[in-house]
């Protein structure tokens, strides 16, 4: 593009020099042209330095007591249950799980560790489940989910996109492989009910499931993956497999399985009835039952708490490193003998 | 540009070729049929458009692959396209690649369409073409596409010409036209172009058919042509032509009332179009260097890529026996026809290798591809300030600074050596006539001025000298018949007749006086034809034929028999007069050395010492000089060389030569008459100029066509040296004693430095060498020799150098050291060092736009260099440098993210982050405020940048871009990275997170970081920079809401419902405090303990702004430290 402005004008196609222009090419001048806009400079003087530091330290140690006292404050118990559940003398514990005719009903205890109050979240936890696995995530449909007449979308649900010629719906490896052991609560020999309503996202219920979207042709392959549903209870409904697509972020999750209304005390214990049907065993994965409280922060988490202590003590450790070394090496801002060539005037 | 006296040295090269038969271009006056018959020539019509709208698609595309980068880009969208690499989605996959290929095709479409714009305004203008047949000699209008080679056209006063064309006739009955050549060399003088006898009394239309003109092929000599014109019946003579005989396309036609022409070269083939080329690409080293860490970048990201294939093997390896029942992976594909096959999955070997690639289509943006346009864009805006800046726009010649190369901006700031031309550049190249030696009297002394007496004069030069020499004054009234005075009335007449000018009478205020305008292609022949008149010698009248000049108040009229115009050979030219007292006079005028050379020495000799040493008394004052010599020519003489003449200038092969030959021949035995002095000014501003790049750290060389003494004493006039350096001087005359002062300087380069081992009380060496001594050195490699002298030197004067030689000298420095070099001129003879050096500007100034076509840059004065180079230069290095550096950090910060993610997938290359945002990271959500910030940001004031030169030193060592910088950029974006990932990794652990909404805080979190990052490197914020920091850390969170409210994405309304929750913000902030503490501890303790000049500069600038405040006059005493 260089040489042809000239090439153009070299003929002097309009702006040539027929007719002498008096008025100069001088560029006119702007502040911005000038790049003299009015500008804020802002120097890392000492005491910036410091106070930020001290800022960031005011505003962190509170944050990070508060959320070590929230994560304090919740109570938890986690109980492993798939290695217990098997029968003790089974050997082959994957035989075990696909074999339909051995009952898997199974009786856990649980101690109270503190009081607990209402509402009580139910989670199931799994260990080594890579719900992130780029070939899991992939594996589903999201048109079929929510729109009925778009029912045969399938191509994206290999390899459980279609079963028996036709297509699956809900299609795709997550929806087959849905979490499926129940449990059931007993405490001080009354059943505990355990509230399966509003477990999932509202707005995946409204928007992204279908209500008008049944299961059909579900875990009619030759591999059953987890839970069958239901046909008769639209997707909107079926909110197990809601929660349960929601992939995880993490190999090691928690998903909401219920909760429960009633406060807990100290000691109480509870029998858990149940069943153990999700087959964690042919990959070591691990199954825990989880029942936790909450608060603001979500579940019992010290992390949060104690990075925001570590940083905020930090930081104040950085305030007084940096004042010590402005006290021992103080440095006049803006002194022209610290230039390098006023500096040493021999070497250049 | 000063060895040329008469500026036509140019004519040089190609005209010197001479014409053969069988290359030589026939066309037939009048005729276009039959001269077009074998389609061989171009039309008239001109396209400077690259594209038509047809073949723009394949060619923009087929030219923006040339870059590597986009073909890279192009391998992994395609490998995105398979179905087992399918990492994103098809749209996601293709956008970025198609995004900056479109930009930049909108960008070429755009230009492409001015373009067409103005070819098709170009082609319809209308010229008056002869009808041919018509017989009547009809010129009916045409447009100038439609012109063709042969074609007779006529061409009206203040008309453009529309093509190349042999001159046929003209209003002037002696056939003289001029043209003003503005828009083709930027001469704003007038040329005398003439039409042949031969031609002038025959009507064109009795032409057409009859005359065939034989020239060479097209080229882009502007300032030469060969060919003959051949009339058929009559005496079958062959008449030659010239350049004085052809106008080019784009000249003007003044002062002439018509001017009818035959086209020779049309179109495409004129010599106006040959000649816009562009300037040779250049790279800048930069962009050089930072190929160098595009490859480390392409090294860590295949470490990457292979550490997930291979951990990905083993991954498979370890769970080879699980993967048929685990849920998430289902290896069997139970619903293929046998049923037993496996889904997608080929075996750990062909498993890795997927993971491979698909690893390379994930981390893809490791390599950032929106750098590229981030670059280019850039630059756009730093040129766009470069032109618009008031500093660097020059009143006197109305021009503004112009970037003609947009590719190394930056490299103005790392300049270590200027190499300057000394005429023209250095000085004005707006002659003065100053002082005159005749008959071996000197006439300097400044004590006997008087003014010009305007008196009773009729004529009155419209530039003319201001005061003349009094006693010369009187000895030209006065001086009767003495010896004395009739020299100097010779020595007068001399430089009346012996040059090439054309005087224009034009009318004045006052009706007895007309005023006389010199034009002429040489600055040095205007004044002393000025100077002449001023003295009484008024040149009123030029023809081809005659002149008439004004002697005293008495009108004579002069025959010119002939003359021999100057080349770069003899140095000289010569005019042979037949004077109204039937004498015949040889009166020449040339450079001294020639001169000497062919002056009769026995005739007297007192005067040519006298003379020499008056010579070199100017040239110590930085003249120029020129000798003056005649001779009275006997008829026999005469008459033997107008035979002669006659014969070399219809020759048609070595025509050149002959005519050397011939003017050597009659060149003999000169008397001297005296010498000029012409005085060259300084450009405004030079001394302060070159101590500034001086103190700044460069190296100022000057390369000139001048004589040694006037090359020193302008050194020494702009400050280039000064008293207390010593002087090495090489001027040697042979091979032997060249290298022996070689050897010479050598050593006393090396005694004076192992004297003055304390650096402070070291001497200053200045080198003077001329081009003799440069031929030997060249010739005979002591290359080295010369570079180990001359590196050593302050300063470096090169004097009597020819154009190819000073590129030599450029590619000297260039090969041997790292140094940039940056060439400045503006002269055709500076064409080859502007192209030679790193950077190469041209100075539109007085003598034609060559160096001005070649440059990269170009500007009206020499001063500009500093606020050029101190200024803009530094500005641009340090923001590109910053802004190459932060665009590799950026783009590695969010690869390192989606990595740590990947090692706990099962290595499987899933991102947590949407493939949308993964594809606008580096396009929408961080690219805008960079591009703002390295258009926008300063690092000082213009004014601190000028008042401590030393400053520039930043760029010279590479401060804003080496590899520990690199270093550094990388260990902070795997730093922040971590940050990023870990911290919502280990809150989130263990808990109900979803994938889309962890993905979506990495999201937000890795783009305020770099934005926060960028914002903590901010030097000046204005208004701008802020909307676009902020604003685009805004738009990011509209993208990210925008894709998660469509409902059909798995992450449908992950955003919203995770702002609700009180630990995403708490994690936000913990991560960008965390990521950037160590940034800001590095920077804290960098600017407080470890400060460079540039951090002190601004904390004085800082202090001075609120000193400005309080008091507002500038205090001035700091100046005198600096």
């Amino acid at each position: 593009m260089n040489g042809q402005a000239a090439g153009s004008s070299s003929g002097g196609s309009g702006d040539g020099g027929a007719a002498p222009r008096r008025n100069t090419r001088k560029p006119k001048y702007s502040k911005f042209t000038q790049q003299e806009l009015p500008a804020c400079k802002p120097i890392l003087t000492p005491k910036w330095v410091i106070s930020v530091f001290v800022l960031v330290g005011v505003i962190f140690v509170p944050i990070g007591l508060v959320s070590l006292m929230a994560s304090r404050k919740v109570v938890e118990i986690v109980d492993r249950y798939d290695d217990a559940c098997v029968p003790p003398n089974t050997t082959d514990k994957l035989a075990y799980i696909q074999n339909p005719t051995i009952s898997k009903n199974c009786t856990r205890t649980l101690t109270v560790p503190k009081d607990m109050d209402a509402p009580i979240f139910v989670y199931y936890q799994l260990d080594n489940f890579y719900q992130n696995h780029r070939r899991y995530v992939k594996s589903r449909s999201d048109t079929q989910l929510r729109d009925a007449s778009k029912a045969n979308d399938t191509s994206t649900c290999d390899p459980e996109s279609v079963a028996n010629g036709t297509a699956i719906v809900p299609c795709g490896l997550i929806a087959w492989s849905t979490f499926n052991d129940t449990y059931g609560f007993v405490h001080n020999s009354k059943n505990l009910t355990v509230d399966k309503k509003d477990i999932s996202w509202k707005s995946d219920r409204e928007h992204k499931f279908g209500s008008d979207v049944f299961p059909k042709n579900f875990q009619k392959g030759p591999l059953i993956g987890g839970k069958t549903l239901d046909p008769n209870i639209p997707l909107s409904q079926q909110e197990d497999l809601i929660v349960w697509m929601r992939t995880a972020a993490l190999p090691t999750f928690r998903k909401l399985y219920g909760r429960i209304h009633t406060d807990l005390k100290k000691g109480d214990s509870i029998t858990v009835a149940l069943e153990n049907n999700y087959n964690t065993y042919s990959f070591s994965g691990k199954k825990k039952l989880v029942l936790s409280t909450s608060t603001w922060l979500g579940g019992k988490n010290d992390f949060l708490g104690l990075a925001y202590l570590t940083v905020g003590g930090l930081c104040f450790f950085l305030a007084f490193a940096f004042t010590l070394l402005y006290l021992i090496k103080p440095r006049k801002l803006g002194d022209n003998n610290y230039l390098s060539w006023n500096r040493n005037p021999a070497g250049r | 540009m000063a060895e040329d006296h008469h500026g036509s040295s140019r004519h040089m090269s190609a005209s010197q070729k001479e014409l053969g038969d069988e290359d030589a271009r026939v066309v037939r006056v009048g005729d276009a049929e039959r001269t077009n018959e074998r389609l061989e020539f171009a039309g008239n019509a001109v396209r400077t458009a690259k594209y038509s709208p047809l073949t723009f698609l394949p060619r923009n595309l087929f030219e923006q692959f040339h870059r590597l980068a986009y073909v890279y880009f192009l391998v992994i969208a395609v490998l995105n396209q398979l179905p087992q690499l399918a990492v994103f989605g098809r749209g996601a996959s293709v956008m970025p690649l198609a995004f900056v290929l479109i930009v930049t095709a909108v960008k070429d479409a755009y230009e492409d369409w001015r373009r067409h714009r103005s070819d098709r305004a170009e082609n319809s203008r209308l010229a008056a073409v002869l009808s041919p047949g018509a017989g009547g000699g009809e010129f009916a209008p045409t447009e100038w596409n439609r012109v063709r080679v042969g074609d007779v056209v006529r061409v009206a006063s203040d008309e453009s010409l529309p093509a190349d064309m042999v001159l046929l006739a003209t209003s002037d009955p002696t056939g003289v036209a001029y043209v003003q050549t503005l828009n083709l060399d930027g001469e704003s003088n007038l040329k005398t172009r003439y039409a042949k006898q031969e031609t002038l009394t025959t009507p064109p239309e009795q032409l057409a058919g009859a005359a065939v003109i034989r020239c060479e092929r097209p080229n882009r000599n502007i300032y030469g042509f060969t060919a003959n014109l051949e009339l058929e019946g009559g005496e079958s003579r062959r008449i030659p032509l010239g350049p004085s005989n052809i106008v080019l396309r784009g000249c003007e036609l003044k002062n002439t009332a018509w001017a009818v022409g035959v086209v020779v070269y049309a179109g495409r083939e004129t010599k106006a179009m040959l000649n816009n080329a562009g300037a040779p690409s250049k790279r800048s080293r930069l962009e050089t260097q930072m190929n160098r860490e595009t490859l480390f970048l392409s090294a860590i990201l295949v470490a990457l890529c292979s550490v997930v294939a291979a951990l990905s093997g083993v991954w498979l390896r370890n769970h080879e026996h699980d993967l048929e029942l685990a849920q998430f992976f289902h290896k069997k594909d139970y619903v293929s026809d046998d049923g037993n096959g496996n889904y997608n999955y080929y075996g750990i070997a062909a498993q890795i290798v997927f993971a491979f690639l698909m690893a390379v289509i994930v981390f893809q943006i490791m390599i950032p591809i929106s750098l590229y346009i981030s670059m280019e864009l850039v630059r756009l805006g730093q040129a766009y300030f470069m032109i618009r800046d008031t500093n660097l726009y020059d009143a006197s010649s109305d021009t503004r600074f112009q970037c003609r190369s947009l590719n190394i901006n930056e490299d103005l700031g790392q300049v270590r050596c200027v190499f300057s031309d000394k005429t023209g550049t250095l000085t004005q190249n707006k002659m003065e006539f100053r002082c005159a030696s005749i008959e071996g009297v000197d006439y300097s002394d400044i004590a006997r001025q008087q003014p010009v007496g305007e008196g009773d004069r009729i004529w009155v030069p419209k530039k003319m000298p201001v005061s003349v020499d009094r006693e010369i004054v009187e000895l030209l009234r006065n001086g009767g018949e003495t010896e004395q005075g009739r020299h100097a009335r010779e020595f007068f007449l001399a430089l009346a007749t012996c040059n090439t000018i054309v005087p224009l009478i034009l009318d004045g205020p006052d009706p007895k006086r007309k005023i006389i305008d010199y034009q002429g292609e040489s600055p040095d022949e205007q004044a002393l034809v000025s100077a002449a008149a001023a003295y009484g010698f008024v040149l009123v009248e030029r023809t081809s034929g005659h002149i008439v000049i004004d002697v005293l108040g008495e009108k004579q009229r002069f025959d010119v028999l002939g003359l021999h115009e100057f080349d770069s050979d003899r140095k000289r030219m010569s005019v042979i007069i037949g004077c109204p007292d039937k004498t015949v006079k040889l009166f020449v005028k040339g450079a001294d050395n020639s001169m000497f050379g062919v002056i009769d020495k026995t005739m007297n000799p007192d005067v040519v010492r006298a003379t020499e040493k008056h010579l070199h008394a100017y040239s110590s004052l930085g003249l120029r000089t020129l000798v003056i010599g005649m001779r009275e020519l006997s008829q026999e003489e005469f008459q033997e060389w107008q035979m002669a003449y006659e014969k070399a200038s219809t020759a048609l092969l070595g025509r050149g030569g002959l005519l050397r030959g011939v003017a050597a021949n009659i060149e003999r035995n000169l008397r001297l008459l005296g010498a000029s002095g012409i005085e060259d000014k300084l450009q405004d501003g030079v001394p302060e100029a070159i101590e500034k790049l001086r103190q700044a750290g460069i190296k100022v060389w000057v390369l000139t066509g001048d004589k040694q003494e006037t090359a020193i004493s302008i050194g020494f006039s702009c400050k280039l040296l000064t008293r207390e350096m010593t002087q090495i001087v090489i001027n040697s005359n042979s091979r032997d004693s060249c290298r022996k002062s070689l050897d010479d300087a050598i050593s006393m380069v090396n005694k004076l430095r192992s004297l003055s081992t304390d650096s402070q009380a070291r001497v200053p060496l200045a080198l003077v060498i001329d081009g003799n001594s440069l031929v030997y050195i060249f010739d005979t490699d002591h290359e080295d020799k010369l570079f180990e002298v001359a590196i050593a030197c302050d300063v470096v004067l090169c004097c009597r150098v020819a154009p190819l030689q000073k590129a030599g000298i450029v590619d000297l420095i260039k090969k041997r050291t790292s140094d940039m070099t940056l060439a400045i001129g503006d002269g055709a003879n500076d064409v080859s060092m502007i192209q030679m050096a790193d950077v190469g500007i041209g100075i539109s100034g007085q003598e034609g736009r060559q160096a001005v076509m070649a440059s990269d840059f170009a500007m009206g004065q020499f001063r500009f260099l500093v606020p050029l180079l101190l200024v803009h230069g530094h500005w641009n290095y340090q923001r590109m440098g910053y802004m190459i550096l932060y665009n590799f950090y950026r783009n590695a910060t969010f690869v390192f993210v989606l990595f740590w993610y990947v090692l706990h997938t099962g290595f499987t290359l899933t991102t947590a982050i949407t493939e949308w945002s993964s594809v606008l990271y580096s396009v929408i959500y961080t690219a805008v405020p960079t591009i703002v910030v390295a258009i926008l940001d300063k690092d000082l004031g213009r004014r601190t940048l000028l008042k401590y030169p030393q400053l520039y030193g930043a760029g010279q060592r590479e401060e804003s871009y080496n590899l520990r910088l690199f270093i550094f950029f990388m260990i902070d974006s795997i730093w922040q990275s971590l940050a990023v990932f870990f911290i919502p990794y280990l809150a989130y652990r263990k808990s109900t997170i979803d994938s889309a909404s962890l993905g979506d805080l990495w999201t937000l979190a890795v783009v305020i970081l770099v934005n926060i990052h960028l914002a903590m490197d901010v030097i000046r914020w204005n208004w701008i920079t802020h909307a676009a920091i902020w604003g685009s850390i805004v738009a990011t969170l509209i993208c990210v809401m925008v894709i998660d409210s469509i409902p059909i994405l798995p992450g449908f309304w992950a955003i919203y419902k995770v702002m609700g929750t009180g630990l995403f913000w708490a994690l936000l902030l913990a991560v960008i405090v965390v990521g950037m503490v160590p940034h800001f501890v590095a920077k804290a303790i960098r600017e407080h303990f470890l400060p460079n000049d540039i951090q002190i500069a601004r904390e004085m600038e800082k202090s001075q702004d609120s000193h400005d405040v309080t008091h507002p006059e500038v205090q001035m005493n700091t100046m005198a430290r600096a």
